[in-house]
């Protein structure tokens, strides 16, 4: 019964519409604890699909539903708390929407058919577009229109591609269902050509959602004008999920040999975003916008393992993984920040280690595992992509890319030190509600333990998930 | 030997030049109602079998990308804008020697595809890539947020054109998805546009311009 899981979420979103105001709070709470717990099923007993030409449960689908499930439970447990706390207009439409966007992410994973994929992440687009415009302000509308603008077109290019891949088919004279699984076993015969264009214009198109630069314009701002709960989500989901469509289409690329052509591009673009998110962090003002291009950055880290092939890719999973617990951990914990101080500047808090302690410590973890220190996990995958870099002689790009991380590293630091230590107006200390701390603490502790314990049904379905690259040791 | 798809085609071709020279939103509207029930119609006059499935998805499409969608563009106009001007950043005169070179070089590059399903409808490819062009051309060249929209819409006329021209594999259910998919992203764009007229007081994308960096 694959399909359940992304069935019961969109019932439930559609009837989160209708409902009055508080009664939606527990409805996402408990739709996010059913679908961890359907997850959970899927995982263990692996069902076939009922319509399996459309649909399939894939290691890397796993990987990326696994995480998907685990934070929505844990954002919307810190929602409901937030909503009492922030009052928002219109409550039912964010309580549907995020049900609803919850719906099309997991269709996203657990998709296997082109066009089927497309449809799911493109529609992710239009679920989450009202999360963005909750505030109603000026600034909220431009960036609403500005990411729907740009990804809508985006995408399109990406379906533009999976019409290629089509004809890359009909060239070929391969005739069978246009599933990423059965591709990958007649990818040889597919016309290359056509293959590569295809290829050209889904990177172009899901890296337009994944804010791989320089196509990421939208996704500073969609991240900083959403609210907390939902910029979580955006960050730590649903980048994976258009990282999904190229992981998947890349699975094809190597499958047909053309693995240098892609591993390729997907360097050129990993190390564009990295220096435009090098760039932009140094002179950053406001911290939801430091952690946006943070995102940028670690996206690029992951496109660029990607790129690199063999243990890189291995690295890129890790870092994917470790990337969305921390991120959406530091997004919630900005929450409570915007909450506490009311300004989204960096210079109007200071004293967080002081006013909000139990915030302070969820902030600093999180910038400890997001800057990759040792021995968190997004340390140990770039240290996997690099040496994978080196093995495989790419000394140019591994050192752009190891002089951006060190850059990136400074400019994130100094913003950390003056939101937790520097001087603030007043040294009140400033409430903190249990349920929006806890959450956060949550995801770190995952990470952190998945950084010295990982189970062995975990690590197989990552091997597995990467071996069609070379991935692996 | 001229195919009667081509006559049509051409007929796509000159709108494609006529919506780069207009300057009011209504008239454009026209050109993209226009274009969606020509693109629509197109996969019928391929050789494949006709079954009450491929008919009524045929009619689907036509109703949506020839009369829903350009409709409630043509509301929200109704409803928002003073001004109906396109707010070109790139002149008429301009837009419209541009859209004869692209018309020109597309008809020049199409044949060095080699595609062996276009047959001999000569004018399919070109027209495909004009309308791909020309949509992404109306994004960055007009300011008004209506006029983008169409560009948008415009693109998506030409994707669908490569698509039901080149690939039959593809179910009509998951056709009818991507259909639906578009819909709802321009009727989200279209409510995204009353808030920005409620907000700015216009659809000019020059006042978006607060977020930077």
């Amino acid at each position: 019964m694959v399909e359940f899981i992304f069935l019961a979420p969109l019932v439930t979103g559609i009837i989160a519409f209708f409902l009055p105001r508080p009664s939606g709070r527990p409805l996402l709470v408990l739709t996010g604890a059913v679908h961890l717990l359907a997850s959970v099923l899927l995982w263990i007993y692996r069902p076939e699909a009922i319509l399996p030409d459309y649909f399939a449960v894939t290691p890397e689908g796993l990987l990326s539903l696994m995480v998907i499930s685990l934070l929505f439970f844990l954002i919307s447990i810190y929602s409901t708390a937030y909503l009492k706390q922030a009052g928002i207009r219109g409550e039912h439409v964010f309580i549907g929407s995020m049900l609803l966007f919850l719906s099309t992410m997991t269709m996203v994973t657990l998709s296997d058919h082109i066009m089927v994929m497309w449809i799911a992440i493109e529609a992710t687009t239009l679920a989450s577009a009202p999360l963005i415009y909750t505030h109603r302000s000026a600034a909220s509308i431009e960036a609403t229109w500005k990411y729907v603008l740009i990804c809508s077109v985006g995408i399109a290019l990406a379906l533009l591609g999976s019409v290629l891949i089509a004809l890359s088919m009909d060239i070929g004279g391969v005739d069978v269902p246009m599933s990423f699984s059965a591709l990958a076993d007649s990818a040889r015969r597919l016309d290359p050509l056509w293959l590569k264009t295809a290829f050209v214009f889904i990177l172009v198109g899901y890296g337009t959602k994944m804010g791989l630069a320089p196509m990421h314009t939208w996704l500073p701002d969609a991240h900083s004008e959403a609210p907390s709960p939902a910029s979580a989500l955006l960050s730590g989901v649903l980048l994976n999920c258009a990282y999904l469509g190229i992981f998947k289409t890349n699975k094809i690329m190597h499958a047909a040999g053309l693995g240098d052509f892609s591993g390729a591009i997907l360097i050129v673009f990993g190390l564009a975003s990295i220096l435009a998110a090098a760039t932009f962090i140094v002179k950053q003002t406001e911290y939801k916008r430091l952690l946006a291009y943070s995102s940028i950055e670690n996206m690029g880290i992951i496109a660029f393992g990607t790129g690199i092939g063999g243990m890189g890719v291995y690295g890129a999973v890790i870092c994917l993984i470790h990337h969305s617990l921390i991120k959406s951990s530091l997004f919630l914990t900005s929450g409570n920040i915007l909450l506490g101080y009311g300004s989204r500047m960096i210079d109007s808090t200071g004293k967080l280690a002081k006013r909000m302690p139990r915030t302070f410590v969820a902030f600093f973890g999180g910038f400890a595992g997001i800057s990759g220190f040792p021995p968190f996990g997004i340390f140990i995958g770039e240290v996997f992509i690099i040496m994978a870099a080196f093995r495989a002689g790419h000394y140019l790009s591994v050192s752009i890319f190891m002089i951006s991380l060190c850059v990136i590293f400074g400019g994130f630091s100094n913003h950390a030190m003056k939101v937790a230590f520097s001087s603030s107006a007043s040294g009140k200390a400033i409430e903190e509600r249990s349920a929006m701390v806890w959450p956060q603490y949550a995801l770190l502790l995952t990470s952190l333990v998945l950084c010295f314990w990982m189970p062995a049904t975990l690590k197989q379905t990552i091997i597995h998930a990467v071996t069609t690259m070379g991935g692996g040791f | 030997m001229i195919h009667s798809v081509d006559t049509i085609l051409a007929l796509v071709l000159l709108s494609v030049l006529f919506s780069f020279g207009s300057s009011r939103l209504p008239t454009l509207i026209k050109v993209l109602a226009f274009q969606g029930i020509i693109v629509s119609v197109v996969p019928l006059f391929f050789g494949h079998e006709m079954t009450t499935g491929s008919i009524v998805f045929t009619l689907a499409t036509m109703l949506i990308r020839g009369i829903i969608i350009p409709f409630s563009i043509y509301l929200v106009i109704k409803k928002v804008a003073i001004r109906r001007e396109v707010e070109p950043v790139v002149s008429y005169h301009a837009s419209l020697l541009a859209g004869l070179i692209l018309i020109v070089a597309a008809t020049f590059v199409s044949p060095k595809f080699n595609l062996p399903q276009t047959g001999d409808h000569i004018l399919l490819l070109p027209t495909a890539i004009s309308l791909l062009v020309a949509g992404m051309f109306l994004l960055m060249a007009r300011r008004n947020a209506i006029a983008m929209v169409l560009g948008y819409i415009m693109m998506e006329n030409g994707i669908y054109l490569v698509g039901t021209s080149f690939s039959v594999r593809v179910h009509h259910i998951v056709e009818f998805g991507i259909l639906l998919d578009v819909l709802a992203g321009v009727m989200i764009m279209a409510v995204i546009l009353q808030n920005i007229k409620q907000t700015f007081d216009d659809v000019d994308t020059a006042l978006l311009r607060t977020l930077k960096e």
